[in-house]
């Protein structure tokens, strides 16, 4: 467990415990399009983490009676594999922690999907996340984003969510999992990119103004680059098919 | 010039209608991943389902006959029907594949479909809806240029199904398949041409 008590020393001369600068991301690969039976998808690796997003749909709302004439149902399901991580997720089904990152990732998507585009329909976001690091739920969000613009879904921008916190009186981005158990403050934030819109903001621990004007501050940097790996992602796809025609010629 | 583009990217710094865009702002945004044309300001979407339009000419099997109402399946999650005159002198039967045209789209639930063509033989393909209008080509080019060299008659849908008759089926589908995969390179009619001509040259 996680307590005072047996807290490592997070920041040695300066770094952080994995080599980091305070303002460092971890390594991000995206990757667009990898499963064939979904409508789209995508495969995010930050860091340690291993997740694997999918989306289908527009399809028919099921139960019938949740349809809305007027616009789209989103449905989110947040998983951790059995196999993720050292703490325990040994039984199948989602638990409470899941469903409350399925939840707050559906307003997410709300929010910037165009739903009226879709009227009497649902689409299904699904993550699953096959090794988690901390900042799942950042890294998920950032994985369904690619996976929902993979799918065709009218969208009004690709999304990318970060967490920045604090450790002591430190201000630092993207946590991993042992700077998320013993940090002071952790707080994930989802962005629209086009106009900074915050889309998700929640926070464990406490940060003052300032140092929270400096967490966003840090996010929105960060954004920058992860946002340029998302539409890297999905250009990919394209140019490799248009490479291997022309080299058919 | 074209250009891939993805969700929330700018393409034009004013206000414009357009397809698979929105406006915010001052400014004009594109809302899917397609490619952008900047001389004919349009977007292409290279992903997606399709989106009933009224007008659309699709094609579906009939699935079920209820007092010459017919229920189509059109590989969409929407109820689609056709009502049948009175006085049919040849009634459709569950399984006969037909073209049609859209009339109505009712309630936003139900698409009514008119001016049906009923699809004798032939063989059915289902494509992305998004790769449509490019399988059919400006002016329906790449889809004659096709029938043409493999001497098949082909329908194509707007909800990405095709239909093909003809002497060489295969190849047909064959080239329609590429075109579907590789619907975003320039010059993909000439590509086309050049490997149906060398095909049919070698079945000879």
């Amino acid at each position: 467990m996680a307590s005072k008590a047996n807290k490592p020393e997070l920041i040695v001369k300066g770094r952080r415990i994995d080599g980091r600068d305070f303002n460092e991301l971890r390594p991000i690969k995206i990757e667009a399009g990898i499963l064939k039976n979904a409508d789209g998808s995508a495969y995010v690796e930050w860091g340690n983490n291993k997740i694997l997003a999918a989306v289908y749909g527009p399809k028919e709302a099921m139960p019938k009676h949740i349809a809305d004439p007027a616009k789209a149902i989103i449905k989110c399901r947040y998983a951790m594999a059995p196999f993720s991580s050292l703490a325990e997720h040994g039984r199948t089904g989602p638990n409470r922690r899941a469903i409350e990152i399925s939840k707050v990732t559906k307003e997410v998507f709300e929010n910037v999907v165009i739903l009226s585009e879709f009227p009497n329909s649902e689409i299904d976001v699904f993550i699953e996340v096959l090794q988690g690091d901390g900042g799942t739920r950042a890294a998920g969000i950032t994985a369904a984003s690619v996976a929902l613009a993979n799918a065709g879904i009218f969208m009004r921008d690709l999304v990318y969510a970060v967490s920045a916190g604090r450790i002591e009186d430190k201000i630092v981005l993207d946590f991993n999992m042992i700077e998320d158990n013993y940090s002071e403050a952790d707080m994930p934030m989802a962005i629209a990119p086009r106009n900074n819109e915050v889309l998700l903001l929640q926070m464990d621990g406490g940060l003052d103004r300032d140092q929270l004007k400096q967490a966003i501050g840090m996010v929105l940097e960060a954004g920058k680059e992860i946002s340029r790996l998302q539409r890297q992602a999905l250009k990919e796809d394209y140019s490799r098919v248009e490479e291997s025609a022309r080299g058919n010629k | 010039m074209r250009e891939i583009v993805v969700p929330g990217d700018v393409v034009a710094e004013r206000p414009m209608r357009m397809h698979n865009s929105y406006i915010y702002g001052n400014r004009t945004y594109a809302a899917t991943v397609g490619l952008f044309d900047k001389e004919h300001n349009e977007i292409i979407p290279l992903e997606g389902g399709w989106v009933p339009h009224i007008e659309d000419a699709v094609i579906g099997i009939v699935k079920n006959v209820k007092n010459s109402v017919y229920e189509v399946d059109l590989s969409y999650f929407k109820r689609s029907i056709l009502i049948g005159s009175k006085f049919e002198t040849h009634p459709m039967k569950r399984g006969d594949v037909i073209e049609a045209s859209i009339k109505d789209i009712e309630d936003r639930r139900t698409i009514i479909l008119y001016r049906e063509r009923v699809l004798r033989g032939g063989t059915m393909i289902e494509v992305k809806a998004s790769k449509v209008p490019r399988i059919i080509g400006k002016n329906s080019t790449m889809i004659n240029q096709i029938a043409e060299f493999t001497r098949t008659s082909i329908t194509v849908g707007r909800n990405g199904v095709i239909w093909v008759r003809g002497e060489d089926v295969e190849l047909a589908t064959e080239a329609i398949l590429k075109v579907e995969r590789e619907a975003h390179v320039a010059g993909l009619t000439e590509r086309i041409k050049m490997m149906l001509e060398e095909r049919t040259k070698t079945g000879e």
